[in-house]
């Protein structure tokens, strides 16, 4: 019985241990993986994203000249982000909120591809 | 003429951590006879890895089990780099060997919280959980995420380790260790935990060997087995012993993965203070060679094994996988006939059944 009295006398006199939800919110870290953002002023469209994706959640369409992403696939993997040769996705830290419906984002990409120097 | 009830354990049941069914025929309060029903956790995910491009293979292993998820990441992203072979850097295996210990930390901690909460001993259980928590923040400030890391890719590692994690890794370290050692000393010392556990379930030497069991349920009936004693990734420049206990019961399994838990703090501590430095990510060219590699590491559980075949395109020939619990499964059905009512949750918790794992 007195193995556990430390334990006991710390857990009485010290706080919750527990966070008080909607008034308290924990904060992520800095580290962490959140969720995807696209900016749709850097994206060429070049597919990049799309073929490394393993949950598909990204697809291009080259005649409407759109990038559809649908956020309930996304598993935040990371690897879209590494692999755009545009820096076009954003990995932000907070965790997203949940939905009712599945969602679909469409964006309309406005970048231009780099001349290369002839 | 004693009645004889057959009973379902499980599916769902609060002892399991996933979902298996055991059918236990009674007989006045003692087990008889069992019968395993699986199949409740199958996703296909053997057939699915030869669907993929080799490189998403990593995303799809890692979700076998949430669990023992980075030991599944780091063998998958092994055994695929065994195809080309693939060198890698001496920091990447550091990095591997430091996070492969985290992950057994939170993954024996999980288990003898779940051990306490077997036998009703809940405020155990919450204080386990609540030291648990330190160590799901440092992975999620050293990898992105708290239980399935990402983190590995084929030749090397995504995020590193600097200085001022190195720091906040090695004091939280601490504080972990200070706490779990005084909630194993209420464990191994407190009669009530050792009134329910010991001499409960017992496997003998030569049984365990027979059945092919694997990790913590072998080295707790007297095998010295450990799959890191085969020096892979950087365990062969750490100072590592198995833990080996003689007694084969329930109490014996428990104090094996408290002492490992123990161990496993200090594995971390030493390769931190080891870690050369040197690149994080090795460039890997073209698609996996027509080639066959294996791989086993040690998991939480026991001994993972991964095979994997190339045949020169992006998708692979067959990948096949090997989960300890696969292994440690029939011994539960050699413990159970014999025992009483009250010890068949203790008695299948004991061997830490990841059905997730099995049914992959």
């Amino acid at each position: 019985m007195p193995v556990m009295l430390p334990t006991v006398l710390k857990n009485l006199f010290g706080g919750p241990a527990t966070r008080l939800y909607p008034v308290t919110v924990r904060e992520p870290f800095d580290n962490a993986r959140g969720q995807i953002t696209f900016n749709d002023d850097k994206c060429t469209l070049c597919g990049a994203c799309a073929l490394r994706c393993p949950a598909d959640a990204i697809s291009i369409d080259k005649e409407k000249k759109t990038l559809n992403f649908h956020p309930a696939r996304c598993i935040v993997c990371e690897v879209c982000v590494l692999g755009c040769p545009s820096d076009a996705i954003d990995l932000g830290f907070k965790w997203r909120t949940p939905f009712y419906k599945k969602p679909l984002e469409v964006h309309e990409a406005r970048g231009k591809k780099p001349r290369t120097p002839t | 003429m004693a009645t004889r009830t057959v009973v379902p354990f499980g599916p769902q049941h609060p002892v399991l951590p996933e979902p298996i069914q055991l059918r236990l025929t009674y007989e006045d309060e003692k087990v008889v006879e069992v019968t395993p029903v699986i199949g409740y956790g199958h996703r296909g995910i053997e057939k699915a890895c030869e669907l993929n491009e080799y490189a998403k293979n990593i995303y799809l292993c890692e979700r076998v089990c949430g669990i023992c998820s980075y030991q599944h990441s780091a063998t998958v992203v092994e055994v695929m780099e065994r195809l080309w072979p693939v060198e890698l850097t001496p920091r990447i295996n550091y990095l591997r060997t430091i996070w492969s210990e985290m992950a057994r930390c939170h993954s024996h901690l999980l288990w003898l919280g779940l051990l306490a909460d077997a036998f009703g001993f809940e405020s155990m259980f919450m204080q386990f959980w609540r030291i648990r928590e330190k160590v799901l923040d440092l992975l999620e400030q050293t990898t992105g995420h708290r239980v399935i890391q990402s983190v590995n890719i084929v030749g090397g590692v995504r995020r590193d380790i600097d200085e001022q994690q190195k720091k906040m890794i090695i004091d939280v370290l601490g504080v972990v260790r200070k706490d779990s050692q005084s909630l194993i000393n209420t464990l191994t010392s407190d009669y009530t935990v050792k009134a329910r556990t010991v001499g409960v379930g017992v496997i003998t030497k030569e049984q365990a060997i027979s059945l092919g069991c694997a990790g913590p349920t072998l080295r707790a009936s007297g095998v010295s087995e450990d799959v890191r004693l085969t020096k892979y990734h950087a365990y062969g420049e750490l100072n590592f012993e198995p833990i080996v206990e003689t007694s084969g019961d329930c109490f014996a399994r428990a104090v094996v993965r408290a002492r490992e838990l123990l161990q496993s703090i200090d594995l971390q501590l030493e390769a931190l203070s080891k870690m050369p430095q040197g690149e994080i990510a090795v460039k890997v060219k073209g698609n996996p060679p027509a080639n066959e590699a294996v791989m086993r590491t040690e998991a939480p559980r026991g001994e993972l094994f991964y095979y994997a075949k190339g045949n020169g395109t992006r998708r692979l020939e067959r990948m096949k996988i090997r989960t300890p619990t696969n292994a440690n499964l029939p011994a539960v059905l050699v413990l159970l006939p014999g025992c009483q009512l009250a010890d068949v949750p203790v008695n299948v918790l004991s061997i830490d059944p990841c059905i997730s794992c099995t049914e992959r």
